[in-house]
């Protein structure tokens, strides 16, 4: 294949939503085929691209000017988030109907989304992802601008945050491309920025973040794409973190910290979770704890915990997908989709948080408590999933918009592709790990049938296909989908709740007091500097002569 | 002699505020740099001094309140301004600054540090403000004078011709324009 | 006779559009074809040559070349986008003049031309009809020209070092009372119209002016580069926080709006100050995305801010992105070249300066919804300006290269 044909995935989705808007500014409805043949295509293409070939792929189109080159790279970590991006982006692109400009909004943020991930650099990736940002943020108010949607300027912060890691790399190693950046230059100071970065953009944090608020908007069309498309991002950047760090954090305590954060966040997410009024609003934190586990899994600084870590995004991928296709009354969809997200065995869901456990348990030392914490989230989140199936369904969301049938088939694919757990490894996981820990020690091994890693192994196709077997008669006799919704109290109160509440709202409702307001008159300082008095003007003379003779 | 009267001249535009008065303080400017102009070797640009200068003292007897209203009441911050002014220009240009030029330093920083503050003060006239343009107009001609390179006679030309138009312009004299 | 050209030509589209008032079309067609015949003669023009066909000397630099065919692109974006009731060909008039002043400017060889030219300019603005006194909109272009002068005068004569030093200070100071920044911030009133306003000198004139003052104060006092730009950098922070805060909190929309220049403002002379390639190429992105974004913007914004009709529309949204400096717009590559420029300086500078980016977004929110819902020829420029700026935003290259950088 030319090199050239590696601008493919990022030129589909944005030639679509070019042609999607030219159509709707002539009066044509252009319909949701262009900006998803878009999307296919550039699924389609990765495909192309990698398959054959299997190798690191570059192409390197010159200086665009603000110190990053137009410099592409398809590696398995590309190819990974590549699909992890385009696959639910594709489907919900297809089958959700939208206006033209969401359509082509969407389509943008695709192009941005996988450019981001496609770059050779970081600026490259931050001009990029904050590109997807931003459409992301338009692509919801296009929809409703009242609805809920991510602080933008947390994820200007974040794409902010990342341009000055970039600009640091670049000044003290000369260079900001993944590939040829010295592990010297990765120090602290830039892997905290980077990490500040990857965290703001998902926003992985232990309270209630912005993937978990988009789920309470009127209509899931364009909070599905901003999941799918934004969603991945961060992670992308703590992978691609160890490239820079040749297969390491800086320090192994900062992969500590952030391990830890991880479980604090999916410890948060299940909490909430089981404390929800509605089913709608259980659904919502099913992506975020995902999150929460993979962040874990992937700041370990083990393989087994990278490829863990993969494959639970592989699943928020799909999940991304399935979860703005349900619709909000109770049945086999509904149940399904819980089923699969909260990892019921054999499903994809259950092998990653079962790989991602053994992965804290292996390295060792504190860690191991990680996994134990971990055990016990999942534990809480299983009794919330439980307790969600027989909530009420909560706020709609338009029919025309639910696919019950396709979201069931996803979430069935969630379930039954825990046999084939070791072949998505293969070709989808660990390629990538092997691509940004280059010599790492404790690689994954076992070939298609099952997952060996350092210190066990997971006959993940003989053990998980009787699972599934099971299931499926357990399912055929009993018939458990028959739930009625209905108000449930939470398992336990969400702890600290009320004090936080208070607080909050003590420090909003904060102000001056009353008799030292007229020291702080902003009006007054204003009138003051901006109304042309030359004494000001002479003062801020003498100002600048005695600086800068001092 | 002619660094002085550029002094005053600016000094009794910062005092006045009658088309009498300003005129005066124009014409004493105008004077004073056409000497320093012509004493320097620059004959051409001495001629557009004194001609551009003319036509705007000329014109300026012709507009604004027929007084001289020098020195009104309440302004002794005035007087204190150009008296200082002036000795601070002094000072600068004979003592802080070096080398041959003093009285082309004096006037001109006199006369630029004088009719900027002028515009600055409150209660102006459109009439003063006009006057102090054209000054200032001049003496920016004059300092380019101190240059290294010679930029010869286009800055005073070009300024003359500043200062006549400047003149030309009729402002009215009340708030909003 | 490219630079004489490149004056005259806008110089005499103003006239002519001045002399024939009584003839609306005449009057336009006449003054459009001969500023865009300065246009095409700045663009065909060498960068550097010099001409003395008026005995003075004149010389054009690949920035201040840069910079008019961008004011001059906005100029005709802006009239020929312009809302209903706006009367083009007054525009038109006012931005040729403006033009004419910024490429005598731009041309200039000596502090003293650029002097001249601005008094020109500032006695032209302020003795048309305005709401403010005629005093009151002289005093800063005054201060700035005597504040010059006076820098001028203190660089070209020998004594102490103190000298130098005070003559940077008055070269900053000036250029900052010209462009109406903090601490000389011109007084604003947003009933007044906008070319009788400050917001010519700080959007339009602003740009080729800094420029020209900067490279002259190369020449005047090389040996302060230090202080000078300890001094551009020091406004430029001050800038950056009065301007974003004020911008978000003042009560008027056209204040905002003016704020808001002020704090684009900041960037630049950030830029400037840090006398890196980096910085200078930042500085001439924010200078690019203030023609040819947020002035376009601001003057598109004037109807709806005076029937108080803000609007929270995609369109909104998009502008305030633009206005924030996201990706992918110019704001966003012009942060990255300066947060690297910083870099290379001083690190914690750096972090100051992206801390104070944070601010930027409260206030374009407001900013982006103060353009209301454009229509007809207005959303065609708001959208041809949103283009232009994701361009510059994606590619910089050529246009930093158009620049000489």
């Amino acid at each position: 294949m030319p090199p050239l044909a590696l601008l493919a995935p990022v030129a589909l989705p944005l030639a679509a939503g070019g042609v999607a808007a030219a159509l709707g500014l002539a009066g044509l409805k252009p319909g949701r085929a262009i900006v998803g043949a878009g999307a296919w295509g550039a699924v389609l293409a990765l495909f192309l691209l990698w398959l054959p070939v299997r190798s690191t792929q570059e192409l390197n189109l010159g200086q665009l000017g603000f110190g990053a080159s137009l410099d592409l790279r398809l590696d398995g970590a590309a190819f990974a988030f590549g699909l992890v991006i385009l696959v639910p982006a594709a489907v919900l692109l297809t089958l959700q109907p939208r206006s033209w400009q969401e359509g082509t909004v969407a389509a943008l943020g695709v192009g941005a989304a996988v450019l981001a991930v496609e770059a050779g650099g970081v600026l490259l990736t931050a001009l990029a992802g904050g590109t997807a940002a931003t459409l992301a943020v338009i692509q919801l108010d296009v929809e409703d601008i009242r609805a809920p949607r991510p602080p933008w300027g947390a994820l200007l912060a974040a794409w902010l945050a990342l341009s000055w890691a970039g600009a640091i790399l670049q000044v003290v190693s000369g260079t900001e491309v993944y590939a040829a950046v010295p592990v010297s230059a990765l120090t602290v100071p830039v892997f905290s920025l980077l990490a500040a970065a990857a965290l703001m953009a998902s926003g992985l944090f232990p309270w209630r973040g912005w993937a978990a608020r988009l789920w309470s908007r009127p209509s899931l069309r364009a909070a599905g794409m901003a999941v799918a498309t934004l969603y991945p991002l961060g992670f992308y950047l703590l992978v691609r973190a160890y490239e820079l760090g040749d297969g390491r954090y800086p320090q192994p305590i900062l992969g500590v910290a952030l391990a830890w954060l991880g479980e604090l966040v999916a410890l948060g997410v299940a909490v909430r979770a089981q404390a929800a009024s509605t089913r709608r609003e259980y659904l919502g934190e099913v992506i975020p704890g995902f999150g929460g586990f993979a962040l874990m899994a992937i700041a370990l600084g083990t393989p087994v915990g990278l490829v863990a870590g993969l494959v639970m995004l592989a699943t928020v991928g799909l999940l991304a997908a399935c979860l703005p296709l349900l619709p909000d009354r109770a049945g086999p969809a509904s149940v399904l989709a819980i089923a699969a997200a909260v990892g019921l065995p054999p499903g994809l869901a259950f092998g990653a948080r079962v790989l991602g456990l053994e992965a804290t348990f292996e390295a060792g030392d504190f860690l191991g408590l990680i996994g134990i914490a971990g055990a016990a989230t999942w534990v809480i989140s299983m009794v919330a999933a439980a307790r969600a199936i027989g909530l009420p369904a909560g706020r709609g969301h338009a029919a025309n918009e639910t696919f019950p049938r396709i979201a069931m088939a996803l979430a069935a694919l969630i379930l039954v592709a825990g046999p084939a757990l070791p072949v998505i490894l293969s070709v989808f996981a660990i390629p990538a790990q092997a691509g940004v820990m280059l010599d790492a020690a404790g690689s994954l091994g076992g070939g298609l049938v099952s997952v060996n890693t350092v210190q066990t192994a997971l006959p993940a196709l003989t053990l998980f296909a009787p699972l599934l077997l099971l299931g499926a008669i357990a399912y055929g006799i009993t018939g458990v989908f028959r739930a009625r919704g209905q108000a449930r109290p939470p398992v336990f109160p969400i702890p600290g709740a009320v004090a936080f509440g208070r607080l909050r709202d003590a420090v909003r409702s904060a102000a001056v007091p009353e008799q030292y307001r007229s020291i702080v008159n902003p009006r007054a300082l204003e009138m003051a500097a901006a109304g042309g008095r030359p004494l000001l003007w002479l003062a801020g003379l003498a100002a600048l002569a005695f600086a800068v003779n001092r | 002699m002619a660094a002085f009267a550029a002094w005053l001249g600016a000094a009794v535009i910062v005092l006045s505020d009658g088309r009498r008065g300003l005129a005066l303080g124009l014409a004493l400017i105008t004077v004073a740099f056409t000497l320093l102009a012509w004493m320097g070797g620059e004959r051409i640009a001495a001629v557009a001094l004194l001609f551009g200068g003319a036509v705007a003292v000329v014109q300026r007897l012709r507009t604004g309140l027929d007084v001289w209203r020098v020195m009104p009441p309440g302004s002794t911050p005035r007087l204190v301004l150009a008296i200082g002014g002036g000795l601070l220009a002094l000072w600068i240009a004979t003592s802080v600054m070096t080398g041959a030029g003093a009285p082309l330093r004096f006037a001109a920083l006199g006369v630029v540090g004088l009719m900027g503050s002028r515009v600055l003060m409150a209660d102006i006239k459109p009439a003063a403000v006009l006057t102090s343009l054209a000054a200032l107009a001049l003496s920016v001609a004059v300092a380019s004078g101190m240059a290294d390179t010679g930029l010869g006679p286009s800055p005073y030309i070009a300024a003359a011709v500043i200062a006549l138009g400047i003149s030309l312009i009729k402002v009215q004299d009340t708030n909003g324009g | 006779m490219e630079p004489e050209l490149a004056i005259g030509l806008p110089a005499a589209g103003s006239v002519w559009a001045a002399v024939l008032q009584a003839r609306p079309r005449a009057a336009f067609a006449g003054a459009a074809a001969l500023g865009l015949s300065g246009l095409a003669v700045v663009v065909i023009s060498t960068p550097g040559r010099s001409s003395e066909q008026l005995g003075i000397t004149f010389s054009l630099s690949s920035e201040s070349r840069s910079l008019l065919i961008a004011a001059a692109a906005a100029l005709a974006l802006v009239v020929a986008l312009a809302p209903m009731s706006v009367e083009r060909t007054l525009l038109l008039r006012w931005g040729l003049a403006g033009l004419a002043g910024m490429a005598a400017i731009g041309a200039a060889t000596s502090l003293d031309t650029v002097i001249l030219t601005v008094l020109v300019l500032a006695v032209l603005q302020a003795a048309s009809v305005g709401s403010r006194p005629f005093t009151t909109r002289m005093r800063g272009p005054v201060l700035a020209a005597a504040l010059l002068a006076l820098a001028a005068a203190f660089a070209r004569n020998d004594g102490p070092p103190i000298l130098a030093r005070l003559a940077g200070v008055g070269l900053v100071a000036g250029l900052s009372a010209a462009l109406g920044t903090l601490p000389y911030i011109h007084q604003f009133d947003p009933a007044e119209r906008t070319v009788t306003s400050p917001i010519p000198w700080i959007a339009f004139i602003g740009p080729v002016l800094a420029l020209t003052v900067l490279t002259r104060a190369r020449d005047l006092v090389p040996t302060e580069g230090a202080a000078f730009g300890a001094m551009m950098i020091g406004l430029g922070l001050l800038n950056m926080l009065w301007g974003s805060l004020a911008s978000w909190t003042t009560e008027g929309g056209a204040a905002a709006w003016h704020y808001s220049f002020m704090a684009d403002w900041g960037l630049a002379l950030c830029g400037f100050g840090l006398a890196v390639a980096d910085g200078e190429r930042a500085a001439l992105l924010v200078l690019y995305s203030i023609l040819l974004s947020r002035l376009p913007l601001y003057l598109w914004s004037r109807q709806s801010l005076r029937e108080k009709r803000p609007n929270d529309r995609p369109i909104n949204l998009l502008a305030a992105a633009m206005l924030a400096g996201s990706a992918p717009f110019a704001g966003f590559a012009a942060r990255v070249l300066l947060l690297r420029g910083a870099t290379q300086l001083y690190s914690p500078l750096a972090l100051v300066i992206g801390l104070g980016l944070l601010l930027w977004l409260p206030p374009s929110l407001r900013l982006g919804r103060s353009v209301g819902l454009p229509r007809g020829r207005q959303a065609w420029g708001v959208g041809g300006a949103l283009a232009i700026n994701v361009v510059i935003g994606l590619y910089p290259q050529p246009f930093l290269s158009l620049a000489g950088l």
